[in-house]
């Protein structure tokens, strides 16, 4: 049985979650090992630029982000954001930082990665390579 | 001709080593193969042929090398197709008793002069691949040409269903990736390999140093743990 929480009694309730998984200026969360995303500073990284059609970026794609006063490329690897049914979907819009070449930044992966990377379009096998747990 | 002999000396190499095909089954194999590639290629075997052909049923490695030998060129050079085929033995080409399997491919990457080849079998339970190889190369350039002849041989010996490869990171030269189904193929310089380390995180899975020295989260001391998100 689930407890409603207090101000959904008093009609308050209408919480909304992520709508529209990563676009231009959402915090994020840098998951590999890298320094660049590890060390602390007073910004969250945020992205400035999702480089797809449409400006919503979903797993997989790339994006420019802000971090610690530099630009830098990453990929998508999880969102908050309800995807397809069957693909995990993440507490928190992760991040992989990488380079302009395609090679990753960090070395090592913790956090899950959904193993669907694999079958989608693009130079993934690289960050697929370095990630410890596939969800 | 090059592309020619060395498949030959490949496929007849993996032939040998794999006891699943019988030794009549070889030199068919291997004149088949010399067919599908003779009416393609712009060359004038004629004289050629009769000592393939002649080579084909005897041991099939020595008569290839000899013939790699004399014609002399060190160089790798890809002929055009021609479009005057004789004859269309397309049908027969298409029933070979050569998947690439593993073997084929470490043999391939083995005549190419790979540096510190290291192949690790992937548990079930990670479902990722079977196979995971690492391979080092002495140049960019070496890694490059490794990467597109694993794909050349691949495209040759693939059967209608399977999809295409592709090479990614085709523009970093340092580490180049081929993602074939059941393997998965890494080509990086020697120092790439000491940054990332691949083999150390594939064969003990947590128990990885790098892992290790990854700080365990810690919650930041004014995180206040909201159970309204996730009852929604």
């Amino acid at each position: 049985m689930r407890l409603k929480p207090l101000y959904s009694s008093l009609g308050l309730d209408d919480v909304s979650i992520a709508t529209a998984a990563i676009q231009k200026m959402t915090r994020v969360r840098v998951v590999d090992n890298s320094s660049l995303g590890n060390t602390p500073y007073h910004r969250p990284p945020r992205v400035i630029h999702v480089y797809t059609k449409n400006g919503i970026g979903k797993v997989g794609d790339k994006v420019l982000l802000a971090i610690k006063g530099q630009k830098k490329k990453a990929l998508i690897v999880g969102h908050k954001m309800p995807g397809d049914r069957m693909t995990p979907r993440f507490d928190s819009n992760n991040v992989v930082l990488i380079e302009d070449n395609g090679n990753p930044t960090g070395t090592r992966i913790k956090v899950p990665i959904p193993s669907s990377l694999r079958q989608m379009e693009g130079n993934y096998s690289k960050v697929l390579a370095i990630a410890n747990t596939f969800v | 001709m090059n592309i020619l002999c060395r498949s030959r000396i490949l496929v007849s190499s993996v032939c040998r080593k794999s006891s699943l095909i019988d030794q009549s089954a070889v030199p068919r194999c291997t004149s088949l193969i010399f067919k599908a590639r003779c009416h393609r290629l712009a060359v004038n075997l004629s004289s050629c042929q009769q000592r393939w052909r002649y080579g084909a049923r005897l041991k099939c490695p020595f008569e290839s090398k000899r013939c790699y030998t004399d014609r002399g060129e060190g160089r790798f050079t890809e002929r055009p197709e021609n479009l005057e085929d004789e004859t269309e033995e397309v049908e027969d080409n298409r029933r070979f008793c050569e998947v690439f399997t593993l073997d084929v491919l470490i043999s391939l990457l083995r005549q190419e002069n790979a540096v510190d080849l290291c192949v690790i079998k992937v548990p079930d339970h990670i479902q990722y691949a079977d196979y995971f190889i690492v391979v080092s190369g002495v140049s960019p350039r070496h890694l490059r040409a490794m990467a597109l002849y694993a794909i050349k041989v691949f495209k040759f010996m693939r059967n209608h269903g399977e999809p295409h490869v592709k090479i990614e990171g085709k523009d970093a030269e340092d580490w180049m990736c081929v993602d074939f189904g059941k393997m998965v193929v890494h080509f990086m310089l020697p120092d790439t390999r000491e940054v990332y380390e691949l083999e150390k995180l594939w064969t003990l899975r947590t128990y990885d140093e790098q892992l290790k020295k990854i700080p365990a989260e810690t919650l930041p001391e004014d995180f206040i743990f909201d159970a309204s998100e996730f009852t929604k």
